[in-house]
């Protein structure tokens, strides 16, 4: 405690900005880590409340996909003797323009259509009186509930929000077109009142079918049991009454769903905050392996002086103790303000990707994971410290007290680093011939980074004599010293270059994933995204709240212009345990029209079997994600009976992360006694022009219902905002490894003008001129980002090829073409050489303006 | 108009030509917790070719009184003339031009930059004023030779002794032959032999070139084999001596 009040507290505080800097790497590494954490889990929680606020009391859930099911199916469940209440329900979101003057822009709106007369049984509508006073709700008000059809609750919130009371009327837009409602209560807040934020509204169960154009269908039945009954026991007596095809669960399993179905996303994002936590520790061990040398001296003397080795291990250690302590309290506090601006990003990306909608409100700090986050980055800190502490512990006190010397990177500790990554380049290199085991994968994949880690200092010390005589040659003088400082002192080069290989690599093979994933895409597009025009019931293709019915199809095939019609449904379904996209079209227009090729089987037999329902095609994603090869019979429930589908081919598709299936349209016309459509794909005759058709449709139907037209363009620029927009969150993580790096940047030329303070001062005693120790200072940053660039691109070539295995094996499932990302490259030379000019400036000007007295009297 | 003459134009006083260090009323006060005051209204001028030593006890003022010459600091009140240039009249670069013009730089712990060979050290400033490659290893030859350090040429600091490390610095001060060599205790850190050979070259050179020297030092003896000695104490000078005879060494 004594060492750290006399030795170490001076040292920090004559080296603030350094001590600062290396505690941005952790504040940004744990900020990152809980920021991302925090968001995600915001978002989930607040799904999960939403569902817990609408559930009221209801105990179990029956639904049958997104599909829903027929009315029947309430009468059968309230003949189970266990049930006590059961309630049918529709519920969707709708997206609202601006209501009022006083509401701008666009916000969501959930919708819950029930049976006012039954529901009340399982939620507690808690209404208020204009003036404000709560509302005793008798029968009469259900009543006249039901017995207008245009009613409609809506939550306090909402009504301030967009300047509605009671009475007042709202105009939405429906599948019969705009229809007006009229509020006919006001929720108080609280309670149900405050699911999805507030911007709730209720209607009757019968006008919400026809509302969304969902025919004669409820979208689940909300159970309440007999007291006495266990969960376990009603949903075997349930299940017993209803047959497969119906998921019987309790309300919280929804929130799994939601999980499971955001799997991928929160892998992702899990993976880039680890890593922004990773390059935060470089720049604490570079910080620390810098320490050591340059209090060699101070250690010497405390040797000398009697301090045992474990002594100056323990000063090291406490050091990088306090600094994780600080660092992570400090990034727990910015990983939450940073939660705070990306939950409603990252709700918007999973309402985009998944259709499935959240109002994010306030944040959902886990403190589990406030803890751990605190901890992790206080571990981090501690890992990073141990080697340099190490270090400092076997200082000799005899060299150490010799003025003058320079500590060079001792020989014999760069072999035993270059053997070690030798060891673990021939390991990783094994783990991939054995790499069909995940963990042997990913094990191979550590160790492809370790070695990479462990040849960093030499080959920085390697490519810095490489670019002395670019350097020299540039600039006699400046470039010939800048090279010079990074050869002479590699401890505080390498930990930085490693750090910078490391953002940058992690840039490449994001990058490099992020354009081939384009690639693929477009590809796909080109192929199965071919109609001209797709007919949709909202301007998000990825939205399934309204259905069209059948017979619109007919009417668009009498379009003039128009030449095909295909019908397509799409509702998630649980197959194998996760939430699938069931895909049902016209296999035999498909075929026709796109002819998909089949990544495996033979294309003929898969389009027959499929077309004629006696099989399913299957993506590459499922298949590779889910288990399954040809021929594996499947098994899709459904509310007319199990499905039980062999697998008669393997396509290519984009649709669904989780995965996709596509059946024959008759197929699941019949098993789901379903005939609505999500999507109508126009082919238009040849010389039909494209924008007279579509206002042709838009003229025809657009005024009776709910409808949009989009051009094949539109579609397809939609999916490449959609991808654009998942690939700007990984953006922003890549921002934030790339300023770590740079921090680390400026940070070792921090150290580095105090190391050649005196080098400098003669320069400038000479004759060199503030421009020219600029110079010198500048070409040493550019130096360190081309070196740190150089080994990231060639490191980014390996790691691109794991993150497309990743992305194969965990992520998407799909197989991507490994194509090295040369633009990204060249992009990254200009920006990483900007980047480390703007590191330099600062360091620079403070070799600049120092006293030239003192700097040539420095020891 | 060149950079170079800029400051010439602006600061350039009708003084003798004769006088190429001239000070009037210097001061020099170090501010922190404590003021301390290293020099005291000093009046000084050197002529041009003359050898003078400068003497006095440790915090006496004379390393002070070298740096403000070499425009390595400011002085706090006063003026400082060098070859025609009023120093507090210049900005940060025109003060390093007047460094790298007028100034030959001989420091007691050398300050030779350790990456750089023997004659690589000798052309830096070469190369800081932008002399074209095959000059500069001329020029860098001749001062080798000069110093008879010929067969050392690519020899690093490190590989060296002191006193061919010292001669390394001093052709590095000579690399432009500037008209003034300020010497801050070149014999300090070197054996006597070896600093007596070091002062027989100074010494050799300031005749040779007729440079104006100035040798900071604490050696009596370096002190005797300058001409002229300056005697600072407590930041004044306390006497000004000139001999007729010098001691050779």
């Amino acid at each position: 405690m004594i060492l750290l009040r006399l030795i170490s507290w001076p040292y920090a505080r004559k080296h603030l900005l350094r001590w600062l800097l290396t505690m941005a790497g952790i504040v940004l590494g744990v900020g990152v880590f809980v920021g991302m954490h925090t968001a995600n889990q915001s978002v989930l929680a607040a799904f999960n409340e939403t569902i817990n606020r609408i559930a009221g009391t209801t105990q179990i859930q029956i639904t049958a996909g997104e599909a829903g099911f027929d009315e029947d199916v309430l009468e059968k469940v309230q003949n189970v003797p266990e049930v006590r209440a059961a309630a049918p329900v529709m519920e969707a979101t709708l997206s609202l323009t601006a209501l009022s003057a006083d509401s701008r822009g666009k916000s969501n709106l959930l919708v819950l259509g029930v049976d006012m007369l039954g529901d009340r049984s399982i939620r507690n509508y808690d209404l208020e009186n204009a003036d404000g006073s709560a509302v005793d709700m008798t029968i009469d008000d259900p009543l006249v509930f039901l017995a207008q059809a245009d009613s409609l609750l809506i939550t306090k919130t909402f009504a301030d929000k967009h300047g509605l009371a009671q009475n007042s009327r709202l105009k939405l837009r429906s599948m019969q077109g705009d229809l007006v409602f009229t509020v006919r209560g006001v929720m108080k807040p609280g309670g149900l009142a405050s699911a999805f934020g507030g911007d709730l509204a209720i209607m009757d169960i019968y006008a919400a079918q026809k509302f969304f154009g969902r025919g004669r269908k409820f979208d689940r039945v909300d159970v309440a049991l007999q007291d006495g009954v266990t969960l376990e026991q009603g949903i075997a007596k349930l299940r017993a009454a209803l047959g497969a095809g119906y998921e019987i669960q309790p309300p919280s399993s929804r929130g799994e769903q939601f999980e499971q179905t955001s799997r991928t996303y929160s892998l992702a994002s899990n993976i880039t905050s680890i890593f922004a936590l990773f390059i935060g520790m470089f720049i604490i061990y570079n910080t620390f392996a810098i320490a050591v040398t340059q209090r060699r001296t101070e250690i010497g003397i405390l040797r000398a002086l009697g301090a045992l080795r474990g002594q100056i291990r323990t000063l090291f250690i406490a050091e990088s103790l306090i600094a994780g302590c600080v660092g992570s309290a400090l990034g727990v506090g910015f990983g939450l303000l940073l939660a705070k601006a990306m939950s409603g990003y990252i709700g918007k990306i999973l309402t985009d990707t998944y259709g499935v909608s959240q109002s994010v409100g306030g944040l959902d700090v886990d403190p589990r994971l406030i803890v751990g986050s605190f901890l992790m980055g206080v571990a981090t800190s501690l890992v990073a410290a141990v080697l340099p502490a190490h270090a400092a512990a076997a200082v000799d006190p005899v060299k150490a007290l010799q003025k003058g010397s320079r500590q060079m990177l001792g020989e014999g500790e760069n072999a035993r680093r270059r053997w070690a990554a030798v060891a673990c380049a021939v390991a990783s290199s094994v783990a991939l011939l054995f790499s069909r085991n995940n963990i042997i994968f990913y094990v191979g994949f550590l160790l492809a980074g370790l070695t990479a880690v462990l040849l960093a200092p030499s080959l920085s010390l390697w490519l810095s004599h490489l670019l002395r005589p670019v350097l020299s040659w540039m600039r006699p003088v400046e470039g010939r010293l800048a090279a010079d400082s990074l050869i002479q002192s590699p401890r505080r080069t390498s930990g930085t270059v490693a750090a910078l290989m490391l953002s940058l690599s992690l840039v490449m093979a994001l990058g490099g994933l992020a354009r081939a994933s384009y690639t693929s895409l477009s590809e796909w597009m080109r192929v199965a995204l071919n109609p001209d025009l797709f007919v949709t019931t909202a301007e998000s293709v990825t939205s399934r709240t309204f259905v069209f019915p059948a017979s619109l199809g007919d009417e668009l095939r009498a379009v003039p212009g128009v030449a095909e019609v295909q019908a397509v449904r799409s509702v998630r379904v649980n197959v194998k345990g996760a939430p699938v996209m069931l895909v049902a079209l016209d296999v035999k227009s498909v075929e026709r029209r796109a002819h998909l090729p089949p990544v495996q089987g033979e294309s003929n037999f898969m389009y027959q079997r499929t077309a004629s329902g006696a099989g399913v095609m299957a993506s590459e994603n499922f298949v590779r994600l889910h288990g399954g090869k040809l021929g594996d019979v499947l098994e899709i429930a459904a509310p007319q009976g199990t499905l039980y589908l062999p697998i008669v081919g393997v396509v290519r598709d984009f649709s669904d992360q989780q995965g996709s299936l596509l059946i024959s349209r008759e197929t699941f016309v019949r098993a789901w006694k379903d005939d609505a459509v999500n999507v109508f794909r126009l082919y238009l005759a040849p010389g039909a022009n494209e924008a007279e058709v579509r206002q042709r449709i838009l003229n025809d139907f657009g005024s009776r219902q709910r409808l949009f037209v989009l051009t094949n363009k539109e579609v397809r620029d939609y999916v490449n905002r959609l991808t654009d927009q998942w690939f700007g969150l990984t953006y922003v993580q890549i921002a934030v490894a790339v300023l770590v790096a740079i921090l680390g940047i400026v940070n070792a030329l921090t150290v580095s003008i105090t190391d050649r303070r005196r080098e400098l001062g003669v320069l400038q005693a000479v004759g060199g001129l503030r421009q020219q120790v600029r110079h010198t200072i500048w070409m040493e940053a550019a130096a360190i980002g081309i070196i740190g660039l150089v080994l990231g691109l060639g490191l980014g070539a390996v790691e691109l090829y794991y993150a497309i295995e990743i992305s194969r094996r965990d992520l998407i499932g799909i197989d991507i073409a490994y194509s090295y990302p040369f633009g990204i490259a060249l992009l990254l030379a200009p920006v990483i050489l900007a980047a480390a000019f703007l590191a330099a400036v600062g360091p620079a000007e403070s070799a600049v303006r120092g006293s030239l007295v003192e700097a040539l009297e420095y020891e | 108009m060149g950079n170079s003459t800029l400051y010439s134009l602006r600061s350039c006083s009708l003084r003798s030509y004769k006088q190429v260090i001239h000070l009037r009323g210097v001061s020099k006060q170090f501010d922190g917790k404590r003021k301390v005051v290293a020099l005291e209204r000093l009046d000084l001028d050197i002529a041009r070719g003359e050898m003078v030593a400068i003497v006095g006890p440790s915090g006496s003022g004379k390393s002070t009184l070298l740096n403000l010459l070499g425009g390595l600091d400011h002085a706090s009140a006063g003026e400082i003339e060098i070859d025609g240039a009023l120093l507090s009249k210049l900005t940060d670069d025109e003060l390093t031009r007047v460094r790298r013009d007028k100034i030959g730089f001989i420091f007691q712990f050398f300050n030779l930059l350790p990456t750089l060979s023997a004659t690589e050290n000798v052309s830096l400033p070469l190369h800081l004023r932008g002399w074209p490659r095959k000059k500069i290893e001329a020029r860098a030859q001749e001062l080798l030779d000069l110093v008879q350090l010929s067969a050392r040429t690519t020899h690093l600091p490190d590989e060296l002794s002191g006193g061919e490390r010292q001669r390394v610095a001093i052709a590095r001060a000579l690399s432009v032959y500037p008209p003034i060599l300020l010497a801050d205790e070149p014999t300090g850190n070197l054996d006597s032999a070896t600093g007596t050979e070091i002062l027989k070259l100074i010494r050799d050179l300031h005749q040779r070139l007729n440079a104006t020297v100035l040798i900071v030092t604490h050696d009596h003896a370096v002190a005797e084999s300058c001409p002229r000695t300056i005697r600072i104490r407590d930041g004044r000078i306390e006497s000004d001596l000139r001999r007729a005879e010098t001691v050779a060494l």
